[in-house]
Protein backbone atom coordinates (compact mmCIF):
# COMPACT_ATOMS: atom_id res chain seq x y z
CA UNK A 1 0.00 0.00 0.00
CA UNK A 2 1.30 3.68 -0.50
CA UNK A 3 -0.06 6.02 1.43
CA UNK A 4 0.51 9.87 0.32
CA UNK A 5 -0.34 11.81 3.22
CA UNK A 6 -0.63 15.52 3.02
CA UNK A 7 2.21 15.96 0.64
CA UNK A 8 3.82 19.61 -0.47
CA UNK A 9 6.63 20.58 -2.70
CA UNK A 10 8.39 23.65 -3.47
CA UNK A 11 11.12 24.19 -6.43
CA UNK A 12 12.29 26.95 -4.87
CA UNK A 13 9.63 29.93 -3.91
CA UNK A 14 7.34 27.96 -6.61
CA UNK A 15 4.88 25.62 -4.97
CA UNK A 16 4.51 22.73 -7.47
CA UNK A 17 2.20 20.25 -4.96
CA UNK A 18 -0.47 21.09 -2.03
CA UNK A 19 -1.54 19.36 0.38
CA UNK A 20 -2.01 16.33 -2.03
CA UNK A 21 -3.83 12.73 0.10
CA UNK A 22 -3.75 9.52 -1.50
CA UNK A 23 -4.07 5.99 -0.65
CA UNK A 24 -3.20 3.29 -3.24
CA UNK A 25 -4.58 0.00 -2.00
CA UNK A 26 -2.31 -3.71 -3.61
CA UNK A 27 -3.79 -4.26 -6.58
CA UNK A 28 -5.38 -0.64 -7.83
CA UNK A 29 -5.12 0.94 -10.88
CA UNK A 30 -5.10 5.21 -10.11
CA UNK A 31 -4.83 6.95 -13.18
CA UNK A 32 -3.84 10.42 -12.79
CA UNK A 33 -4.85 13.48 -15.28
CA UNK A 34 -4.67 17.22 -15.64
CA UNK A 35 -2.99 19.72 -17.33
CA UNK A 36 0.71 20.04 -17.99
CA UNK A 37 2.45 21.34 -15.16
CA UNK A 38 0.03 20.62 -12.75
CA UNK A 39 2.13 18.32 -10.59
CA UNK A 40 1.12 15.28 -11.86
CA UNK A 41 4.52 13.56 -12.82
CA UNK A 42 6.65 15.89 -9.93
CA UNK A 43 4.09 13.71 -7.72
CA UNK A 44 5.20 10.00 -9.03
CA UNK A 45 8.84 11.15 -8.58
CA UNK A 46 7.90 12.10 -5.03
CA UNK A 47 6.42 8.64 -4.45
CA UNK A 48 9.68 6.64 -5.20
CA UNK A 49 12.12 9.13 -3.84
CA UNK A 50 13.17 10.92 -7.08
CA UNK A 51 12.33 14.30 -5.98
CA UNK A 52 12.18 14.88 -2.14
CA UNK A 53 8.93 16.64 -0.81
CA UNK A 54 8.69 19.30 1.86
CA UNK A 55 5.67 18.86 3.75
CA UNK A 56 3.77 15.38 5.04
CA UNK A 57 5.01 12.16 4.03
CA UNK A 58 5.04 9.35 1.70
CA UNK A 59 5.19 5.86 2.80
CA UNK A 60 5.26 2.38 0.96
CA UNK A 61 4.53 -0.98 2.87
CA UNK A 62 4.69 1.40 5.73
CA UNK A 63 8.45 2.62 5.26
CA UNK A 64 8.71 6.36 5.18
CA UNK A 65 10.53 7.75 2.02
CA UNK A 66 11.24 10.82 4.44
CA UNK A 67 12.94 8.76 6.72
CA UNK A 68 16.96 9.54 6.80
CA UNK A 69 17.26 5.62 7.31
CA UNK A 70 15.23 4.47 4.71
CA UNK A 71 17.47 3.13 2.12
CA UNK A 72 15.91 4.67 -1.48
CA UNK A 73 17.86 2.14 -3.47
CA UNK A 74 16.22 -0.72 -1.65
CA UNK A 75 12.79 0.70 -1.76
CA UNK A 76 12.87 1.56 -5.70
CA UNK A 77 13.63 -2.38 -6.44
CA UNK A 78 9.76 -2.77 -5.24
CA UNK A 79 8.67 0.20 -8.03
CA UNK A 80 8.96 0.14 -11.28
CA UNK A 81 8.93 3.40 -13.42
CA UNK A 82 7.97 4.14 -17.07
CA UNK A 83 8.94 7.20 -18.74
CA UNK A 84 7.37 9.31 -21.69
CA UNK A 85 10.51 8.73 -23.59
CA UNK A 86 11.16 5.67 -23.00
CA UNK A 87 14.99 6.44 -21.15
CA UNK A 88 15.92 3.14 -22.63
CA UNK A 89 20.06 2.94 -22.43
CA UNK A 90 20.97 3.51 -26.02
CA UNK A 91 24.18 1.70 -25.54
CA UNK A 92 22.96 -1.88 -24.84
CA UNK A 93 20.95 -4.23 -26.77
CA UNK A 94 17.33 -4.56 -26.17
CA UNK A 95 18.10 -7.81 -23.90
CA UNK A 96 21.11 -5.95 -21.76
CA UNK A 97 18.80 -3.41 -21.03
CA UNK A 98 16.32 -5.63 -19.45
CA UNK A 99 18.53 -8.07 -17.62
CA UNK A 100 21.65 -4.91 -15.93
CA UNK A 101 19.12 -4.13 -13.19
CA UNK A 102 18.88 -7.68 -12.37
CA UNK A 103 21.89 -8.81 -12.51
CA UNK A 104 23.57 -5.82 -11.07
CA UNK A 105 20.86 -5.24 -7.97
CA UNK A 106 19.53 -8.71 -7.39
CA UNK A 107 22.31 -10.14 -8.26
CA UNK A 108 21.46 -12.98 -10.42
CA UNK A 109 23.38 -14.98 -12.87
CA UNK A 110 23.33 -14.34 -16.56
CA UNK A 111 21.61 -16.98 -17.49
CA UNK A 112 18.75 -16.29 -15.25
CA UNK A 113 18.22 -12.64 -15.82
CA UNK A 114 18.28 -13.60 -19.64
CA UNK A 115 15.89 -16.03 -19.39
CA UNK A 116 13.91 -13.92 -17.56
CA UNK A 117 14.15 -11.10 -19.99
CA UNK A 118 13.96 -13.37 -22.70
CA UNK A 119 10.13 -14.18 -21.08
CA UNK A 120 9.38 -10.68 -20.42
CA UNK A 121 10.06 -10.09 -24.47
CA UNK A 122 7.59 -12.50 -25.63
CA UNK A 123 5.03 -10.94 -22.81
CA UNK A 124 5.29 -7.86 -24.49
CA UNK A 125 5.09 -9.18 -27.76
CA UNK A 126 8.84 -8.48 -29.63
CA UNK A 127 10.88 -11.33 -28.63
CA UNK A 128 12.61 -11.08 -32.21
CA UNK A 129 13.76 -7.47 -31.26
CA UNK A 130 16.17 -8.72 -28.26
CA UNK A 131 19.40 -8.12 -29.91
CA UNK A 132 18.46 -4.58 -31.31
CA UNK A 133 19.47 -1.60 -30.15
CA UNK A 134 16.90 0.73 -29.09
CA UNK A 135 17.30 3.27 -31.53
CA UNK A 136 16.40 0.47 -34.20
CA UNK A 137 12.98 0.28 -32.71
CA UNK A 138 9.66 1.89 -32.99
CA UNK A 139 8.57 4.32 -30.23
CA UNK A 140 6.04 1.86 -28.69
CA UNK A 141 8.78 -0.96 -29.20
CA UNK A 142 10.83 0.97 -27.39
CA UNK A 143 7.93 1.49 -24.76
CA UNK A 144 7.35 -2.05 -24.27
CA UNK A 145 11.03 -2.87 -24.03
CA UNK A 146 10.87 -0.19 -21.09
CA UNK A 147 7.80 -1.89 -19.76
CA UNK A 148 9.60 -4.89 -19.94
CA UNK A 149 12.86 -3.92 -18.38
CA UNK A 150 10.80 -2.64 -15.14
CA UNK A 151 9.13 -6.15 -15.13
CA UNK A 152 12.54 -7.11 -14.75
CA UNK A 153 12.71 -6.07 -11.00
CA UNK A 154 9.72 -7.68 -9.94
CA UNK A 155 8.23 -4.68 -8.56
CA UNK A 156 4.90 -4.79 -6.54
CA UNK A 157 4.27 -1.74 -7.89
CA UNK A 158 4.63 0.35 -11.13
CA UNK A 159 4.21 3.81 -12.31
CA UNK A 160 3.99 5.49 -15.64
CA UNK A 161 4.20 9.12 -16.68
CA UNK A 162 2.45 9.68 -19.75
CA UNK A 163 3.78 6.71 -21.68
CA UNK A 164 1.98 6.86 -24.51
CA UNK A 165 2.00 10.73 -25.50
CA UNK A 166 5.04 10.65 -27.46
CA UNK A 167 4.10 7.76 -29.23
CA UNK A 168 2.51 7.81 -32.62
CA UNK A 169 -1.46 6.96 -32.64
CA UNK A 170 -0.67 4.06 -34.35
CA UNK A 171 1.48 2.45 -31.39
CA UNK A 172 -0.50 3.65 -28.43
CA UNK A 173 -2.75 0.47 -28.70
CA UNK A 174 0.14 -1.73 -28.23
CA UNK A 175 1.70 0.43 -25.09
CA UNK A 176 -1.91 0.20 -23.64
CA UNK A 177 -2.69 -3.39 -24.28
CA UNK A 178 0.38 -4.37 -22.30
CA UNK A 179 -0.77 -2.36 -19.28
CA UNK A 180 -3.93 -3.23 -19.36
CA UNK A 181 -2.96 -6.83 -19.50
CA UNK A 182 -0.64 -5.91 -16.25
CA UNK A 183 -3.75 -4.14 -14.61
CA UNK A 184 -6.20 -6.71 -15.28
CA UNK A 185 -3.30 -9.68 -13.88
CA UNK A 186 -3.47 -7.35 -10.28
CA UNK A 187 -0.59 -5.54 -10.58
CA UNK A 188 -0.75 -2.42 -8.43
CA UNK A 189 -0.85 0.84 -11.07
CA UNK A 190 -0.39 4.60 -11.12
CA UNK A 191 -0.62 6.17 -14.25
CA UNK A 192 -0.09 9.27 -15.28
CA UNK A 193 -2.47 9.82 -19.00
CA UNK A 194 -5.10 11.57 -20.84
CA UNK A 195 -6.00 8.10 -22.46
CA UNK A 196 -9.53 7.83 -21.38
CA UNK A 197 -10.37 4.76 -23.15
CA UNK A 198 -7.17 2.91 -20.81
CA UNK A 199 -9.21 4.95 -17.49
CA UNK A 200 -12.39 3.71 -18.37
CA UNK A 201 -11.87 0.05 -18.80
CA UNK A 202 -8.96 -0.81 -16.11
CA UNK A 203 -8.97 2.28 -13.78
CA UNK A 204 -10.77 1.83 -10.01
CA UNK A 205 -9.62 5.27 -8.93
CA UNK A 206 -9.28 8.38 -11.41
CA UNK A 207 -7.82 11.59 -10.15
CA UNK A 208 -8.00 15.46 -11.68
CA UNK A 209 -4.71 17.37 -11.08
CA UNK A 210 -4.37 20.92 -11.49
CA UNK A 211 -2.08 23.70 -10.28
CA UNK A 212 -0.88 20.91 -7.47
CA UNK A 213 -4.25 20.20 -6.16
CA UNK A 214 -5.97 17.69 -6.68
CA UNK A 215 -9.27 19.28 -7.98
CA UNK A 216 -11.59 16.14 -8.13
CA UNK A 217 -11.20 12.14 -7.82
CA UNK A 218 -14.39 8.91 -8.16
CA UNK A 219 -14.50 6.18 -9.78
CA UNK A 220 -14.16 6.18 -13.13
CA UNK A 221 -18.35 6.06 -14.14
CA UNK A 222 -18.95 9.00 -11.45
CA UNK A 223 -15.59 10.96 -12.92
CA UNK A 224 -16.65 10.99 -16.48
CA UNK A 225 -20.48 10.90 -16.34
CA UNK A 226 -21.19 13.46 -13.86
CA UNK A 227 -17.48 15.52 -12.99
CA UNK A 228 -18.25 17.79 -9.80
CA UNK A 229 -16.27 20.86 -10.65
CA UNK A 230 -16.21 23.13 -13.80
CA UNK A 231 -12.23 23.09 -13.98
CA UNK A 232 -12.56 19.22 -14.26
CA UNK A 233 -15.44 19.57 -16.99
CA UNK A 234 -13.69 21.94 -18.93
CA UNK A 235 -10.77 19.49 -19.00
CA UNK A 236 -12.94 16.39 -20.37
CA UNK A 237 -14.48 18.46 -22.51
CA UNK A 238 -11.12 19.17 -24.56
CA UNK A 239 -9.85 15.79 -24.44
CA UNK A 240 -13.05 13.73 -24.93
CA UNK A 241 -13.64 14.63 -28.26
CA UNK B 1 64.87 12.34 -54.00
CA UNK B 2 65.08 11.78 -50.26
CA UNK B 3 68.72 11.99 -49.91
CA UNK B 4 68.95 14.86 -47.45
CA UNK B 5 66.12 12.57 -45.02
CA UNK B 6 68.08 9.84 -45.61
CA UNK B 7 71.35 10.97 -44.41
CA UNK B 8 69.45 12.68 -41.22
CA UNK B 9 66.78 10.25 -40.46
CA UNK B 10 67.85 9.25 -37.21
CA UNK B 11 68.50 12.49 -36.47
CA UNK B 12 65.25 13.27 -37.66
CA UNK B 13 63.28 10.36 -35.97
CA UNK B 14 64.56 11.58 -32.68
CA UNK B 15 62.88 14.77 -33.42
CA UNK B 16 59.58 12.68 -34.33
CA UNK B 17 59.84 10.64 -30.69
CA UNK B 18 60.15 14.46 -29.00
CA UNK B 19 56.86 15.31 -30.84
CA UNK B 20 55.57 11.78 -29.63
CA UNK B 21 56.36 11.86 -26.14
CA UNK B 22 55.08 15.59 -25.88
CA UNK B 23 52.34 15.00 -27.43
CA UNK B 24 51.49 11.82 -25.01
CA UNK B 25 51.98 13.94 -22.09
CA UNK B 26 50.31 16.49 -23.06
CA UNK B 27 47.19 14.29 -23.37
CA UNK B 28 47.53 12.49 -20.46
CA UNK B 29 47.78 15.41 -18.34
CA UNK B 30 45.04 17.71 -20.60
CA UNK B 31 42.21 14.75 -20.71
CA UNK B 32 42.65 14.35 -16.89
CA UNK B 33 42.54 17.80 -15.86
CA UNK B 34 40.13 18.36 -18.60
CA UNK B 35 37.82 15.77 -17.10
CA UNK B 36 37.58 17.87 -13.95
CA UNK B 37 37.18 21.11 -15.99
CA UNK B 38 34.39 19.67 -17.38
CA UNK B 39 32.77 18.90 -13.98
CA UNK B 40 33.68 22.46 -12.47
CA UNK B 41 31.96 23.94 -15.49
CA UNK B 42 28.78 22.07 -14.58
CA UNK B 43 29.45 23.12 -10.75
CA UNK B 44 26.51 24.13 -8.73
CA UNK B 45 28.97 25.88 -7.01
CA UNK B 46 30.13 29.68 -7.74
CA UNK B 47 33.19 29.60 -5.61
CA UNK B 48 34.08 26.40 -8.74
CA UNK B 49 32.32 27.25 -11.79
CA UNK B 50 33.09 31.06 -12.40
CA UNK B 51 37.19 30.27 -11.48
CA UNK B 52 37.27 27.20 -13.66
CA UNK B 53 34.84 29.65 -16.51
CA UNK B 54 37.22 32.62 -16.18
CA UNK B 55 40.03 29.73 -16.75
CA UNK B 56 38.32 28.08 -19.65
CA UNK B 57 36.99 31.55 -21.26
CA UNK B 58 40.46 33.04 -20.81
CA UNK B 59 42.59 30.64 -22.11
CA UNK B 60 40.69 29.62 -24.87
CA UNK B 61 40.91 33.27 -26.06
CA UNK B 62 44.71 32.87 -26.50
CA UNK B 63 46.48 31.75 -29.14
CA UNK B 64 48.94 28.75 -28.00
CA UNK B 65 51.87 30.15 -29.42
CA UNK B 66 51.56 33.35 -26.47
CA UNK B 67 50.70 30.37 -24.08
CA UNK B 68 53.77 28.90 -24.75
CA UNK B 69 55.71 32.02 -24.84
CA UNK B 70 54.60 33.24 -22.10
CA UNK B 71 54.80 30.62 -19.57
CA UNK B 72 58.13 29.79 -20.64
CA UNK B 73 59.24 33.61 -19.64
CA UNK B 74 57.53 33.95 -16.56
CA UNK B 75 58.16 30.74 -15.40
CA UNK B 76 61.97 31.65 -14.58
CA UNK B 77 60.49 34.55 -12.47
CA UNK B 78 58.49 32.87 -10.63
CA UNK B 79 60.74 29.69 -10.16
CA UNK B 80 64.11 31.67 -9.95
CA UNK B 81 65.88 29.38 -12.46
CA UNK B 82 64.89 28.74 -16.34
CA UNK B 83 62.81 25.59 -16.82
CA UNK B 84 63.61 23.06 -19.21
CA UNK B 85 61.88 23.48 -22.44
CA UNK B 86 60.18 20.08 -22.44
CA UNK B 87 58.71 20.55 -18.87
CA UNK B 88 57.48 23.81 -20.13
CA UNK B 89 56.32 22.32 -22.92
CA UNK B 90 54.08 20.00 -21.45
CA UNK B 91 52.70 22.04 -18.74
CA UNK B 92 51.72 24.98 -21.36
CA UNK B 93 50.48 22.23 -23.33
CA UNK B 94 48.10 20.62 -20.17
CA UNK B 95 46.94 23.51 -19.61
CA UNK B 96 46.28 25.03 -22.70
CA UNK B 97 44.31 21.27 -24.02
CA UNK B 98 42.45 20.64 -20.75
CA UNK B 99 40.33 23.90 -21.61
CA UNK B 100 39.19 22.13 -25.25
CA UNK B 101 38.87 18.44 -23.25
CA UNK B 102 37.17 20.55 -20.76
CA UNK B 103 34.78 21.42 -23.00
CA UNK B 104 34.04 17.79 -24.60
CA UNK B 105 33.41 16.63 -21.40
CA UNK B 106 31.40 19.56 -20.48
CA UNK B 107 29.17 18.53 -23.62
CA UNK B 108 29.16 14.92 -23.02
CA UNK B 109 28.13 14.85 -19.12
CA UNK B 110 25.76 17.27 -20.16
CA UNK B 111 24.01 15.28 -22.78
CA UNK B 112 22.39 12.72 -20.69
CA UNK B 113 19.49 13.22 -19.59
CA UNK B 114 18.02 13.58 -16.48
CA UNK B 115 15.29 11.31 -17.05
CA UNK B 116 17.49 8.57 -18.01
CA UNK B 117 19.60 8.81 -14.93
CA UNK B 118 16.14 8.64 -13.01
CA UNK B 119 15.17 5.60 -15.00
CA UNK B 120 18.19 3.90 -13.82
CA UNK B 121 17.64 4.33 -10.21
CA UNK B 122 13.94 3.42 -10.66
CA UNK B 123 15.64 -0.07 -11.41
CA UNK B 124 17.14 0.28 -7.97
CA UNK B 125 20.28 0.96 -9.37
CA UNK B 126 22.80 2.99 -6.75
CA UNK B 127 24.65 5.66 -7.87
CA UNK B 128 27.70 4.19 -8.68
CA UNK B 129 25.79 1.35 -10.57
CA UNK B 130 24.43 4.04 -12.36
CA UNK B 131 27.62 5.65 -13.04
CA UNK B 132 29.58 2.61 -14.26
CA UNK B 133 26.79 1.06 -16.34
CA UNK B 134 24.81 3.79 -17.38
CA UNK B 135 26.20 7.54 -17.70
CA UNK B 136 30.00 6.89 -18.02
CA UNK B 137 29.44 4.38 -21.19
CA UNK B 138 27.04 6.11 -22.42
CA UNK B 139 29.17 9.95 -21.72
CA UNK B 140 32.32 7.94 -23.44
CA UNK B 141 30.66 6.83 -26.47
CA UNK B 142 29.08 10.15 -26.92
CA UNK B 143 32.62 12.42 -26.48
CA UNK B 144 34.83 9.57 -28.45
CA UNK B 145 35.12 11.06 -31.63
CA UNK B 146 35.67 14.83 -30.20
CA UNK B 147 38.46 13.58 -28.00
CA UNK B 148 40.28 12.03 -30.97
CA UNK B 149 39.92 14.96 -32.73
CA UNK B 150 41.01 17.28 -30.21
CA UNK B 151 43.58 14.41 -29.24
CA UNK B 152 44.69 15.02 -33.57
CA UNK B 153 45.03 18.42 -33.08
CA UNK B 154 47.21 18.55 -30.04
CA UNK B 155 49.70 16.48 -31.81
CA UNK B 156 49.44 18.90 -34.98
CA UNK B 157 49.65 21.66 -32.15
CA UNK B 158 53.16 20.37 -30.55
CA UNK B 159 55.19 21.92 -33.31
CA UNK B 160 54.54 25.00 -32.14
CA UNK B 161 56.90 24.19 -28.97
CA UNK B 162 59.85 25.06 -31.41
CA UNK B 163 59.61 28.40 -31.01
CA UNK B 164 61.23 28.13 -27.45
CA UNK B 165 64.13 26.10 -28.97
CA UNK B 166 62.62 22.44 -28.09
CA UNK B 167 64.19 19.79 -30.48
CA UNK B 168 61.11 18.30 -32.04
CA UNK B 169 60.16 17.02 -35.00
CA UNK B 170 59.91 20.56 -36.52
CA UNK B 171 62.75 21.86 -35.10
CA UNK B 172 65.19 19.33 -36.14
CA UNK B 173 63.97 19.58 -39.80
CA UNK B 174 64.83 23.05 -39.61
CA UNK B 175 68.44 22.99 -38.37
CA UNK B 176 69.12 20.04 -40.77
CA UNK B 177 67.41 22.26 -43.57
CA UNK B 178 70.25 24.81 -42.30
CA UNK B 179 72.80 22.41 -43.05
CA UNK B 180 71.63 20.66 -46.04
CA UNK B 181 69.69 23.74 -47.75
CA UNK B 182 67.03 21.18 -48.93
CA UNK B 183 63.73 22.88 -47.82
CA UNK B 184 61.44 21.50 -50.31
CA UNK B 185 62.17 17.81 -49.64
CA UNK B 186 62.73 17.79 -45.83
CA UNK B 187 59.33 19.87 -45.09
CA UNK B 188 57.65 17.29 -46.96
CA UNK B 189 58.97 14.36 -45.56
CA UNK B 190 57.73 16.12 -42.28
CA UNK B 191 53.95 16.77 -43.76
CA UNK B 192 53.53 13.27 -45.10
CA UNK B 193 54.31 12.04 -41.65
CA UNK B 194 52.04 14.57 -40.02
CA UNK B 195 49.54 13.56 -42.38
CA UNK B 196 49.50 9.52 -42.28
CA UNK B 197 49.18 9.73 -38.05
CA UNK B 198 46.22 12.68 -38.38
CA UNK B 199 44.75 10.99 -41.43
CA UNK B 200 45.15 7.33 -39.30
CA UNK B 201 43.38 9.58 -36.70
CA UNK B 202 40.70 11.29 -38.36
CA UNK B 203 39.20 7.90 -39.67
CA UNK B 204 39.48 6.27 -36.37
CA UNK B 205 37.31 9.20 -34.91
CA UNK B 206 35.01 8.76 -37.94
CA UNK B 207 34.82 5.24 -37.30
CA UNK B 208 33.36 5.82 -33.13
CA UNK B 209 31.52 8.38 -34.77
CA UNK B 210 29.84 6.46 -37.63
CA UNK B 211 29.24 3.13 -35.20
CA UNK B 212 27.80 5.95 -32.79
CA UNK B 213 25.27 6.78 -35.23
CA UNK B 214 24.59 3.44 -36.04
CA UNK B 215 23.65 2.06 -32.38
CA UNK B 216 21.76 5.54 -31.97
CA UNK B 217 24.27 6.52 -28.90
CA UNK B 218 25.33 9.74 -30.46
Amino acid sequence: MIEINNISKWFGDFKVLTDINEIIKRGQTVVICGPSGSGKSTLLRCVNGLEPYQKGEITVDGTSLSDPKTNLYNLRQKIGMVFQRFELYPHLPVLRNISLAPMKVLKKSREEAVKKAMELLERVGIPEKADEYPANLSGGQQQRVAIARSLAMEPDYMMFDEPTSALDPEMIKEVLDVMIDLAKEGMTMIVVTHEMGFAREVADEIIFMDEGKIVERGTDEEFFTNPKSERTKAFLSQILV
Amino acid sequence: MFDAVARNLSFLMGGFRVTLQLTLFALAGGIVLGMIVGLGRISRNKWIYYPVTAYVNFVRNMPLILVIFWFYFVMPIIAGRPLDPFLSAVISFIIFEATYFGEIFRAGYQSISRDLINASYSTGMTYSQTARYVLIPIAIRRMLPSLITQSIVTFQDTSLAFVIGLQEFVRRTSIVDNLEVRSIQLFSFVAIIFFIFCFIGSKISRHFEEKGRRTGVL
